[in-house]
């Protein structure tokens, strides 16, 4: 349904919201219709909202649901709209909610070593509060200084340093969550605000992060905090080739050291490419071919006696150490490691503005090298088809502290001026074939940004086989009229008439 | 039916195209978290990003500049989105290539009133400039060729020579004993220097609102002026001023432009340095220093100020750093409070508020422009809003 | 630290570092510019500014470690143990 300017409905959430806080301006909905997911923006305006309202509270937004949920008009719940999947663009129009005013801190709770916040703040902002305490939320995905908490449940974000503190589920003990009637739940384990382990009832937890607003919208979280680390330690490593690299990314990950907090390996092609334009690596010669970093947290003693046993396992695995400056710096840009659109380059080299696609996947360890080639050969013959695509490479990092799988990513550039409906169907055939590699492999199609884009959507039924036809009749239950985020996930199966 | 072709938005596209698909493919969106604006409004439409993706819709026919011409309004000028941005911060210098968002909304405020499309507060305030060749700063507050000088009665200093001391229309008129203190201690260091001879706003804020024409106007003859009098350096207190002389001007003149520029805050850190000024009398004050948004993140100004602050006894100083301070605003740029002084007063608000948790009874500034609305809100929290150079008067034992 | 716009509009002269990179200022590498005639065209780029950036860059990146720890370890220091 299309929401029309003159609609008694507006009248009704101007009613509820304050008339500035309803917008129906083109360029309001505009920005609001976009995120840095793989984006056919020759085509923007299909994507846009009819309207965007900017609630203050968790009630505003249960009006505003009531109301969506009576009409039948669609809702996309929006934060940060930093997602690398498109969870926060609308495809049928309605109500775009943005949370971002929802960004208040409620509480620091010292003793209980937690935080209740509006999830409309930002990790960053939350962080230079509570350093004041000596304390820190650890959810640092690349997107650090941007993202938002809200943004960060409804993708079931990917932590850097997730190997040390755990990911975004792990740290959000629980949220006030509104369902798509406008019934306002609290969600965690149990029915406890700070309780981090419960067997009470079905975990319900799980259930209400990543489902990329297709279920409702999270308002106010409490989140679980840690002493600020009092020592880091960041060690880059050059390799002469990929197969040592990825032995040393595994023998540093099984070490079991208990301050370690990630490792990421580097290929060849993530090499050539940081080659054109970052300072660290211009000047290596062109013996270094593969790269692993590593990042330990804690306190001094620890990481200083956890740093040389992962320095020795290096050292033994033929790793050359790349100095203090270039261990430093390139550690601290990883807390906001986006691309550069520039670092795109024709096929006669030329610097052309590219979109970052990263494509990301959960792949165990023993079956990284194969997926890496599979992937390459995809993303080469994207950019044998056109000079819209180029391949910028992969990182693969560590997910958890044991070693066992890691977030997979092969990061591609598009040039977007150029972008048109064959190369758009191109690009999406590549991603189904991405999910497809994956799915070969044993691993799932995403790690950290959601698998609900164009093309790799059509195999989540595949990966997750009878478990997705549970999704379907979740999202039944609990939206029995599909107001929320329509057509996500396939999930419009779940309205299909039964045979 | 017009061709869609020559659209003006069609022709700005293509000239901002590269810079706004610099913005737009990246999706960082880490200008959000530090703008001013964006911080007490929440309200994206008027974040830095959404400011380039707007010319990806004007170049696509998507938007009109009449339909986003009042969003620009929401931007102090700070450049906290420029420096914080990753395409300037890890690749600027390397590609030559920056994001410029201050340029980008001047040019769009530009392309509005081109257009015919007006802000009432900004045309309004830019007619009572044309007239008086001086900003209208407060209602009241009398504003004419004839007392652009007023502030340094008594303090007789040379019209013309080599060098001149140039004073914004705050300055001037209203915050007089700022530029009367730099009087005083440049006189006391030995340093000659002199005043314009028919000084003129320097053509800023113009540019800044979208009157292009007027601000060319305006640095016209103040160029002009230099040169008749045989000036070879300008000598600037305001920060305002500074990115104005130095970005503007060199625009409008190219090549032929060859008058040195001097910030003042830099001057005086060097004279102390050198010996040639010694802060002796203490000020027993708390306080806390504000990064001049256009001196901190716009040209990476900050060292000196925390340098005579540091030379000042008495002093108990509580910094905040340069980076954290990207964050931080006093909303007075960017006729922001001439269009919309509720935000300003909010932005001032914010920043007031984090010198409070530091325990300060005073926040220092160095920027005239910020001063006011600064000290609007400091009132509230009994926190003193005093400027830089006014303190490192007092401790030189010279009254303003 | 007084502008003056004919010293600002003149970089030092550029040295080959490797087929897509130039070095002006020390420890700072450009681009080649040949590599940004055809789409999209390099920006008027006074000394001022790139320095500004560059000391911004190295500002920003040890706010952003101490922002997330006391202290960094030196895995030079960490080496010359071990090798004790």
């Amino acid at each position: 349904m299309t929401v029309l300017i003159g609609d008694p409905v507006l009248e009704e959430l101007r009613g509820i919201l304050g008339p500035e806080h309803v917008l129906t301006g083109k360029a309001d909905r505009l920005n609001r219709a976009r995120v840095p997911a793989p984006f056919p923006v020759h085509r923007w305006a299909e994507r846009m909202p009819d309207l965007v309202v900017l609630p203050a509270s968790t009630e505003e937004v249960a009006e505003v649901l009531r109301l969506a949920d009576a009409l039948r008009i669609p809702v996309v719940p929006r934060d940060g709209g930093t997602g690398l999947t498109d969870g926060a663009v609308p495809l049928r129009g309605g109500i775009v909610v943005d949370v971002k005013r929802i960004n208040q801190i409620k509480e620091i709770d010292l003793g209980n070593r937690t935080c209740t916040v509006g999830v409309g703040i930002n990790a960053l902002k939350l962080n230079e509060v509570l350093a004041r305490h000596g304390l820190i939320y650890p959810d640092d995905p690349a997107s650090y200084p941007c993202s938002l908490v809200g943004g960060r449940i409804g993708t079931s974000g990917w932590s850097l340093i997730g190997s040390r503190y755990g990911h975004t589920r792990d740290l959000v003990l629980s949220f006030d969550h509104v369902l798509p009637g406008g019934r306002v739940i609290h969600v965690g384990d149990g029915i406890g605000r700070k309780i981090t382990k419960s067997s009470s009832g079905y975990q319900l937890k799980h259930l209400f992060m990543g489902h990329q607003g297709t279920l409702g919208i999270a308002t106010e979280a409490t989140l679980k905090l840690f002493p600020k680390p009092e020592a880091e330690f960041s060690p880059f490593w050059a390799f002469e080739d990929y197969d040592s690299a990825y032995r040393a990314v595994g023998a540093l990950a099984r070490a079991g050291v208990a301050t370690f907090a990630g490792a990421v390996l580097f290929d060849e092609w993530k090499v050539d490419y940081l080659r054109r334009d970052d300072e660290a690596y211009i000047p290596q010669p062109s013996s270094v071919k593969a790269l692993v970093c590593a990042a330990l947290y804690g306190y001094e003693d620890e990481v200083r006696a956890g740093g040389r046993r992962l320095l020795r396992i290096a050292r033994s695995l033929g790793a050359r150490y790349l100095g203090d400056e270039i261990s430093e710096g390139d550690w601290a840009a990883r807390h906001d490691r986006y691309a550069t659109p520039l670092h795109g380059r024709t096929k006669s080299g030329q610097v052309v503005p590219m979109s970052w696609h990263c494509e990301d996947a959960s792949i165990n360890y023993t079956r990284l090298p194969a997926v890496r080639l599979a992937w390459h050969e995809i993303a080469a013959r994207l950019r044998r088809e056109s000079d819209v695509f180029d391949d910028w490479g992969m990182f693969a990092y560590t997910n958890g502290a044991t070693g066992a799988d890691y977030l997979t990513e092969i990061d591609i550039g598009i040039w977007e001026q150029r972008l048109d409906d064959t190369a758009w169907a191109a690009w999406v055939r590549a991603k189904r074939d991405l999910a497809a590699v994956t799915l070969e492999h044993g691993g799932s199609i995403s790690a950290c940004h959601g698998s609900c884009r164009e093309g790799e959507v059509d195999l989540v039924p595949e990966e997750l086989g009878g478990g997705y036809d549970v999704m379907l009749a979740v999202k039944r239950a609990i939206d029995p009229n599909n107001i929320m985020n329509p057509g996500k996930y396939l999930l419009d199966q779940a309205y299909a008439e039964e045979p | 039916m017009p061709d869609p072709d020559e659209r003006p938005e069609k022709e700005f596209a293509e000239e901002w195209r590269d810079a706004a698909y610099n913005c737009f493919s990246s999706g960082h969106k880490f200008c959000r978290e530090v703008c001013p604006v964006m911080q007490v409004t929440r309200n994206e439409s008027w974040s830095p990003t959404a400011f380039h993706a707007n010319v990806v819709a004007m170049e696509k026919g998507e938007l009109e500049v009449a339909d986003v011409a009042a969003d620009y309004v929401n931007c102090t000028g700070c450049g906290a989105c420029e420096v914080r941005c990753p395409n300037s911060l890890f690749t600027g210098d390397f590609y030559r290539f920056r994001t410029r968002t201050v340029d980008l909304v001047k040019a769009v405020r530009g392309l509005a009133v081109e257009q015919g499309v007006h802000q009432p507060g900004w045309r309004r305030w830019n007619q009572l400039t044309d007239e008086r060749r001086h900003e209208p700063v407060l209602d009241g507050t009398p504003v004419d060729q004839g007392r652009v000088r007023d502030w340094a009665e008594g303090l007789e200093l040379p019209i013309g020579g080599e060098s001149i001391l140039f004073v914004d229309c705050e300055a001037a008129f209203v915050r007089t004993s700022v530029p009367r203190s730099v009087a005083r201690i440049l006189s006391l260091a030995g340093y000659e220097f002199g005043l314009m001879n028919e000084q003129w706003c320097c053509g800023g804020p113009a540019a800044e609102m979208g009157y292009d024409e007027q601000a060319r106007r305006f640095a016209r003859h103040n160029l002009d002026d230099w040169r008749a009098a045989g000036v070879r350096r300008v000598l600037v207190l305001d920060p305002h001023d500074y990115i104005t002389f130095t970005e503007d001007y060199p625009r409008y003149f190219g090549d032929a432009y060859d008058i040195e520029i001097v910030l003042v805050v830099e001057l005086l850190a060097e004279l102390i340095r050198e010996g040639r000024l010694t802060p002796h009398v203490p000020v027993e004050r708390t306080v806390t220093y504000h990064d001049p948004c256009r001196l901190n993140k716009r040209k990476g100004v900050w060292r000196e100020p925390r340098e005579i602050l540091r030379a000042i006894p008495g002093l108990t100083f509580h910094d905040v750093d340069r980076v954290s301070q990207w964050s931080y605003c006093s909303g007075g740029g960017g006729g922001l409070p001439v269009e919309k002084p509720e935000l300003t007063a909010k932005i001032s608000e914010q920043r007031v508020g984090k010198a409070a948790e530091l325990g300060v009874d005073t926040l220092v500034s160095a920027c005239p422009w910020a001063e006011r609305p600064l000290s609007d809100a400091g009132r509230a929290r009994s926190i003193d809003v005093v400027d830089l150079h006014e303190l490192l008067a007092e401790s030189l034992g010279v009254s303003p | 630290m007084t502008y003056r716009h004919q010293e600002e509009m003149s970089p030092p002269p550029a040295r080959r570092v490797t087929d897509v990179a130039i070095t002006r200022f020390e420890h700072v590498y450009e681009v080649e510019p040949a590599l940004m005639t055809e789409h999209v065209t390099q920006q008027s780029f006074p000394n001022w500014d790139t320095l500004r950036l560059v000391r911004s860059r190295a500002d920003h990146l040890a706010w952003m470690h101490r922002h997330f720890a006391g202290k960094v370890i030196s895995g030079e220091e960490l080496l010359h143990d071990l090798d004790e």
